[in-house]
């Protein structure tokens, strides 16, 4: 029976509008430990400006977010302690060499000197980084850099793990390793990955998130059956059924609310 | 964590080509200045000998060679902080410091104190040429140290400026032409008319007139003050700049 102790990241009523970025409306969301939650939506929908509100890289208009019991308001750095994030382009500095790298990420992360050799290694062998460990981040192809991004975003062991499609430019091996990643980190952290693609949402979380125009239209167990439907209806035909929306979102409310209790 | 970020701003500048070219050509324009100051000196010497109060060696090269070297740092003070903010917007690296616990103030003096050690290494330089006369004759040490000061807190004002353009932009260019504008404006304050009209009251804004005294040996605290003044002016600036990012999103 999951307790409140393991929820590790909450967000309430979150909105934010941008003028030239997809805004995002009331977003509710709870996280429980071992959660993987894919944020499910066509580009524009709002997932990467979702993502960043809920790292702290961007400020939210209303609504809070909680991060393993810390108000990113009130305790920004305390907080961000506490994330993991993965931007849609890793961020990167191309003539660092990967251990280098990994190491500032650990300092500026707050990890201890001593723990930055240990937990540096920890990641490096997570990400299978070993063969590139000692190469300029410039000399690596793609899906090496997709994989020191991932490991920037897990080397001080966050309790939430934020990924901004993070299987984007991967090929079909690259990318089934990642996903294997995101399962595993999966069984002790909590992660919220972005993704256009449902298949790949339902083959790694075990709860699948559906954005529509900044709004979060559905919120349920990655088996739902109708979100096969749902995602088809906003593929096709660009909107959901607007009669359909209201009852969509207060079940997302209502399911949020029964996950805070 | 300032520590974390000053050792990692220094050592992307010391990565970078750019510096040690930068480097290399200050090195020989330094050299330069200072043997041909040297030979100056040693012509006009037995003219000055009939001055009532002729300067010493020291005190000729703290005038003639490091005094028009803090015009040199006000250009390069720019030039190597220009990459510190516009990089990171350019190379998208900037989503790692927003989502990182670190604050802002942090990680502007952290990459403020980066950019001005290596611009103190760069200072320490010119000062170093100075002192090997010793090796000939006495040197004074008060005026030497004065100068430093003068040269570093110059340095110290122009990056904390280039510091704030580079916050502004993703083009390191534009940080380095909009720096190099307003600074090259404040040399110039000291000696603004309108036509007939004197602006004597922007002479308290020129750089010109607050370093002076630094090259003759003179300590005043208003000087050092106004330099520190305006160093935490423009350190402000960024960062009430680079917290307006979380708000306004670009």
């Amino acid at each position: 029976m999951p307790s409140d102790a393991d929820i590790l990241l909450t967000a309430s009523n979150l909105s934010r509008v941008l003028s030239d970025r997809a805004a995002v409306h009331d977003i509710n969301l709870t996280l429980r430990r071992g959660d993987v939650l894919g944020l499910l939506g066509l580009n524009g929908a709002g997932k990467s400006t979702t993502l960043q509100l809920l790292c702290g890289a961007l400020a939210a208009d209303t609504g809070t977010v909680i991060v393993n019991g810390h108000d990113l308001h009130d305790e920004p750095l305390a907080a961000r302690a506490q994330i993991g994030y993965l931007p849609d382009l890793p961020p990167l500095y191309p003539d660092m060499r990967v251990n280098s790298y990994l190491q500032l990420c650990a300092r500026i992360r707050r990890l201890h000197r001593s723990a930055v050799a240990t937990r540096v290694e920890a990641v490096i062998e997570q990400c299978q980084l070993g063969d590139v460990r000692r190469q300029r981040i410039a000399e690596l192809s793609k899906g090496y850099r997709q994989r020191v991004g991932l490991a920037q975003a897990l080397v001080h062991e966050p309790a939430v793990i934020l990924l901004d499609e993070p299987s984007n430019g991967l090929d079909p091996q690259q990318m089934q390793e990642m996903r294997e990643l995101i399962r595993t980190l999966g069984e002790q952290q909590s992660v919220i990955f972005s993704t256009h693609l449902l298949a790949e949402a339902q083959t790694v979380c075990t709860r699948i998130a559906v954005m529509h125009e900044g709004r979060l239209v559905a919120d349920r167990a990655a088996d739902g059956s109708d979100l096969g439907t749902l995602f088809a209806q906003i593929v096709n035909t660009g909107k959901t059924d607007d009669t359909d929306l209201a009852s969509r979102q207060s079940r997302v409310d209502a399911n949020n609310r029964d996950a805070h209790l | 964590m300032i520590g974390v970020i000053a050792r990692h701003e220094s050592a992307s500048l010391a990565r970078s080509p750019q510096t040690w070219l930068i480097a290399a050509l200050l090195a020989g324009l330094f050299g330069f200045l200072f043997l041909q100051q040297l030979e100056n000196y040693l012509t006009v010497q037995s003219q000055l000998a009939l001055q009532d109060h002729p300067p010493g060696l020291t005190g000729w090269m703290a005038a003639r060679f490091l005094a028009p070297l803090a015009i040199v740092f006000t250009i390069i003070g720019p030039l190597f902080a220009m990459r510190s903010f516009s990089d990171e917007f350019r190379l998208q690296t900037w989503p790692l410091w927003q989502s990182s616990p670190v604050s802002t103030t942090s990680l502007v003096l952290g990459k403020f104190l980066g950019v001005l050690l290596v611009m103190t290494l760069l200072v320490l330089m010119s000062i170093l040429m100075v002192i090997a006369m010793r090796i000939f004759i006495p040197v004074d040490f008060g005026v030497l140290a004065s100068s430093a000061l003068g040269l570093f807190l110059c340095a110290a004002a122009c990056t904390a400026t280039g510091l704030y353009f580079s916050s502004l932009t993703r083009q390191a260019m534009v940080a380095v032409l909009a720096s190099l504008a307003l600074l090259l404006l404040l040399w110039l304050f000291g000696s603004a008319s309108l036509g007939s009209l004197s602006l004597d009251g922007l002479k308290h804004l020129s750089i010109a007139e607050h370093i002076s005294g630094f090259f003759q040996g003179y300590l005043r605290s208003g000087d050092i003050l106004w330099f520190v003044l305006f160093s935490a002016l423009f350190l402000i600036l960024t960062i009430i700049r680079l917290d307006a990012l979380r708000h306004t999103g670009h």
